[in-house]
């Protein structure tokens, strides 16, 4: 029987199983569960939010239903806590025993493979299927925290190159402004721009799955895998849907993440057949323009300069009731 | 009946299958098994027989499935039906 895993007993014998498999014991996690033999752990599985790790069977009792009942509890009580999706990483050579259990393979680089469970990518992709043309398609795939004149000018550039942009808004709430808001200021920024389609990146690009650490400040040395999964994700299966060939991206000339993060983008991407143009950030008051510094300047209440950093719709949004409790909820913390 | 809330039944065992029910405004069945190439359309028959018993009309239904025999997809979906719509 699958038990939750509570007891400091309970806690050790965890970390052994786990580390014995070559595993790290990873907390923080929502639910951590595991199977008993005898008093022995025998089996063990962890959930984070969608994210299921830390899965492990004792070598003697290998081949056997351990794993699946494991990950049954796990997807069982997630899908009760109101997550729908699930995702595990694990190592390629397992990629089969976690297809057998349905999970289907999203993405595997030589060290790490990624599976979801369920058919959650097909779906995403056939949501946009009436909106797709064939053609000489571009992407950008952006958090617009807040939509900037930086953004605009990226997004007039690279519309201006191709048939279709496909603006991919960052789905995940970790930012200062919500997803809704985020992809509201974009719609209204870029409604003049015809050929320019917004839509959500799902947990598919730049989200807490496919690239935890851009949400991290000061990133992590495990996030260079992350990136490259996130890249490969996007060159593999999201670029050919959308038939896009070129990704287009602001230069970056201060968060180490990004930068990191563009520089992983030239090395993967082009390989894959999907182009990579660094466009020349936008300047105001001989600064680049950035959704940070309008974050800043909101937060210390510098309101005068925002006007040259934003278009107008932003500009409206901000100063609306709606979205002063954005900021200035931000401001308290 | 009407699915109100979110409910799901079964495992990811062989042999068995993992039911999801969700509140929606329409009725969308998806279906994913590892015999889906030879047993898709007698699963998706089944569920329609199900869903069609207890009048659910509208709803998200997800199913995973690892090879269960047909009356264990009956029950597996009876079950989770119960605990979607019950008070």
């Amino acid at each position: 029987m699958v038990t939750s895993l509570l007891s400091t007993d309970d806690l050790g014998q965890a970390r052994a199983l786990v580390e014995a498999s070559g595993l790290r014991f990873e907390a923080p996690y929502d639910d951590l569960v595991g199977v008993f033999e005898a008093g022995r752990l025998v089996a063990v599985g962890a959930r984070q939010g969608r994210v299921l790790k830390m899965l492990a069977v004792a070598p003697a009792h290998q081949g056997g239903t351990l794993l699946d009942e494991v990950v049954t509890e796990l997807v069982g009580r997630g899908y009760q806590d109101g997550v729908d999706s699930f995702f595990v990483f694990t190592s390629p050579a397992l990629v089969p025993g976690f297809e057998a259990l349905n999970f289907n393979l999203l993405v595997a680089s030589g060290t790490t493979a990624l599976l979801e469970y369920g058919d959650g990518l097909r779906r995403y992709l056939s949501r946009y299927a009436k909106q797709i043309r064939a053609g000489n398609n571009g992407a950008i795939v952006a958090n617009c925290n807040p939509f900037t004149l930086g953004h605009r000018y990226l997004i007039e550039q690279a519309a201006a190159a191709v048939d279709q942009l496909f603006l991919f808004v960052v789905r995940e709430e970790r930012s200062l402004f919500p997803f809704g808001a985020r992809l509201r200021m974009v719609q209204e920024g870029t409604a003049d721009l015809g050929n320019v389609v917004v839509l959500d990146t799902s947990w598919y690009a730049v989200s807490s799955i496919t690239f935890p650490t851009y949400f991290l400040k000061g990133g992590d040395p495990g996030g260079a895998i992350q990136m490259e999964l996130d890249l490969l994700l996007f060159a593999r299966r999201i670029a050919p849907h959308f038939h896009v060939k070129t990704r287009f991206v602001g230069s970056e000339p201060w968060c180490g993440t990004t930068a990191a993060y563009n520089e992983a983008m030239h090395r993967i991407l082009p390989p894959l057949d999907v182009a990579v143009q660094e466009i020349e950030r936008k300047s105001a008051m001989d600064r680049p323009i950035s959704a940070s510094r309008v974050r800043d300047m909101l937060l210390n209440g510098e309101l005068e300069g925002i006007a040259e950093l934003v278009p107008v719709s932003t500009l409206d949004f901000l100063l609306s009731s709606e979205g002063i409790k954005i900021w200035v909820k931000g401001e308290s913390k | 009946m009407k699915i109100v809330k979110k409910a799901q039944a079964g495992t990811m065992q062989s042999s068995d299958l993992m039911v999801f029910l969700e509140p929606a405004e329409t009725l969308t069945v998806t279906i994913e098994s590892t015999v889906v190439k030879q047993f898709g359309a007698l699963i998706r028959a089944k569920v329609d027989e199900v869903l069609e018993k207890h009048g659910i009309e509208s709803g998200e239904v997800r199913i995973t499935d690892r090879g269960a025999l047909d009356y264990a997809i009956e029950a597996r979906l009876e079950t989770a039906i119960m605990r979607a719509t019950e008070g």
